[in-house]
């Protein structure tokens, strides 16, 4: 399987228990939805290779379990991630309530330069809705993240919500992030290697596997 | 299913597989589907049914009708070669202490669940949260089931998280009941089996602060760091937690990580011997595929590799795999392991609070 690709980005998955967070990742991967699975227990890993801007970057993403008391043990595993999806559910006002917490640990643990998307799952259910779009856009304005209201039942969204924190990510990087610096949770691939390949290939798909 | 509590407490000790169910040969006879890689399992099956034919005959002549089982060196090698699956639910009950508590609470748990028991809100949604997310695979579990152990898994959970509510309720809770449900076939017995498991074999792992857990897992790592030094080197050396690798397999106590048969078979020994037997079965793991773990070139590897080594014939050949967990890592004295237990249960909380002043 060829496994080149420029850049290396840790990624979280977190959010309250329910939420949707493996589903968002198995979306992401497989391009499936899969609800007959046993919830999370620790953290599980995915990883994928995505085109961003004429860049190969290979997502490492470290999918986590949400109850809150699980948190002392996963709290563990944030550090040096360059990225994180932040997860609640748009049909529960409780894990709405909880995205603060999340947002301190996260900020607190990871990189310092960390880039937060945050995910208002279950879109595909806005007749349980609790939590308006305008809500939570504000939310994320005053707490410096993106936003998407996302699926992982339809698919929508889903691969946005990576691309676009990639996307971010990138841009940092070409502008005020140094790769290098410990605990950026960036690492160069071997883009030498890169070159011998033919430029083009399928978007998104070169190599993927799945830890769940 | 919350307005449902009270009223099916007595088809519980019923609960039966259905016959439909064992008609499907993707399915164990525990209602599991066979995952990939069955055929292994139904190798080992086929030449594990001797054995079991030979430990029934054998356990029917040991018990011979008694209810209460006396702890003894025969009774202690018998439960190590496996107890039978129609006696299991007898002897967890009588070595782990359940069955003498539940006969000293008689209406104990029928009263946890009735109208008296102020219901805690946000219990019965956590639990219900997780009610579709336990063991999908089984078909005893599906909504489509009759009578679907769902209702029977929710039960038993309310009713531990209201009679422990420092406890409360802990994902990973949820398969060990299911184990216990399937096993049992009755919720009442199931409950008690929690509570002498997670009351008295299991040092604090579902707590709020889960420091029996934390302390485990570094137990685990200063035992490896003496059996399996080159190991314990790569963990430090790739930067890998011990918790990052073996938080599931201590909360879960090997369920979804291990073969459900390899799975029952330790679980004969935790009822019986204690909580030793979780550090014997993952020191064995370790020390038996230490080749693939240090081969590993990344922390995502040893992690990849921690997983692949629950897998495949050395797990699921449940009978050697137990005669190798007593054998592999040496031996393994409880005087050792409650030092251990000391020491580390000291740095984790002396970091806490240096964290969190």
């Amino acid at each position: 399987m060829s496994e080149t690709y420029d850049f290396l980005f840790k990624f979280l998955v977190i959010g309250n228990a329910g939420t949707g967070k493996s589903c968002l990742l198995h979306q992401f991967i497989e391009k499936r939805f899969k609800d007959d699975s046993n919830h999370t227990i620790g953290v599980e890993f995915g990883s994928k290779i995505i085109n961003v801007v004429n860049k190969y970057v290979k997502l490492q993403i470290w999918d986590t379990a949400g109850q809150e008391r699980f948190r002392s043990v996963t709290r563990s595993y944030y550090r040096g991630a360059a990225g994180a999806l932040l997860v609640y559910d748009i049909t529960s006002r409780e894990t709405y309530n909880a995205l603060t917490n999340w947002l301190t640990d996260a900020r607190m643990l990871a990189s310092q330069n960390i880039v937060i998307i945050l995910c208002g799952n279950k879109k595909d259910l806005d007749a349980d809705r609790e939590v308006t779009f305008l809500e939570a856009s504000r939310f994320a304005q005053e707490n410096e993240l993106m936003f998407l209201e996302t699926s992982a039942l339809t698919g929508e969204n889903v691969e946005e919500a990576f691309v676009q924190c990639a996307r971010k990510i990138l841009n940092k990087i070409e502008s005020e992030l140094d790769p290098e610096r410990m605990g950026s949770g960036i690492q160069y691939g071997d883009a030498a290697l890169r070159q011998l390949r033919s430029p083009r290939r399928g978007q998104a798909e070169s190599a993927q596997e799945c830890g769940c | 299913m919350e307005s449902e509590t009270n009223d099916n407490i007595s088809i519980t000790s019923q609960l039966h597989l259905n016959n439909s169910t064992n008609a499907n040969d993707r399915v164990d006879s525990y209602g599991f589907e066979m995952p990939e890689g069955y055929e292994s399992y139904e190798k080992m099956m086929a030449e594990y049914v001797a054995v079991l034919t030979r430990r029934s005959i054998k356990w029917s002549k040991l018990l011979q009708g008694k209810v209460h089982v006396e702890k003894n060196l025969k009774v202690k090698r018998y439960v190590r070669k496996g107890v039978p699956n129609e006696h299991r639910a007898q002897i967890w009950m009588a070595a782990s202490g359940a069955q003498e508590q539940l006969e000293k609470n008689p209406g104990y748990y029928h009263s946890l669940l009735g109208t008296e028991q102020q219901h805690d809100a946000k219990l019965e949604e956590t639990v219900r949260i997780d009610m579709h997310r336990t063991f999908p695979e089984n078909v005893q579990f599906r909504n489509s089931s009759e009578p679907c152990l769902q209702k029977a898994l929710y039960n038993v959970l309310l009713a531990y998280g209201h009679h422990n509510q420092a406890v409360g309720y802990c994902q990973g809770m949820n398969f060990i009941a299911g184990y216990l449900i399937i096993i049992t076939k009755d919720e009442e017995k199931s409950f008690w089996l929690m509570d002498s498991l997670l009351g008295r074999i299991l040092s604090d792992y579902y707590s709020p602060a889960m420091l029996g857990l934390k302390t485990d897992q570094e137990v685990l790592g200063e035992l490896v760091r003496v059996k399996a030094p080159a190991v314990w080197q790569a963990m430090a050396q790739h930067n890998v937690m011990w918790t990052l690798v073996v938080s599931r397999w201590f909360i879960c106590l090997y369920i979804d990580v291990l073969p459900v048969e390899t799975v029952l078979r330790i679980w004969d020994c935790l009822f019986y011997e204690g909580s030793k037997i979780l550090f014997r079965v993952a020191l064995t793991l370790i020390l038996h595929h230490q080749a693939e773990i240090l081969q590993a070139r990344s922390m995502v590897e040893v992690c990849e590799r921690f997983k692949r080594i629950t897998q495949g014939a050395f797990t699921y050949d449940c009978h050697t795999f137990m005669q190798e967990i007593f054998r592999e890592p040496g031996s393994l004295s409880m005087a050792t392991i409650t030092k251990l237990r000391e020491t580390c249960r000291e740095h984790i909380v002396a970091e806490m609070s240096r964290l969190r002043p």
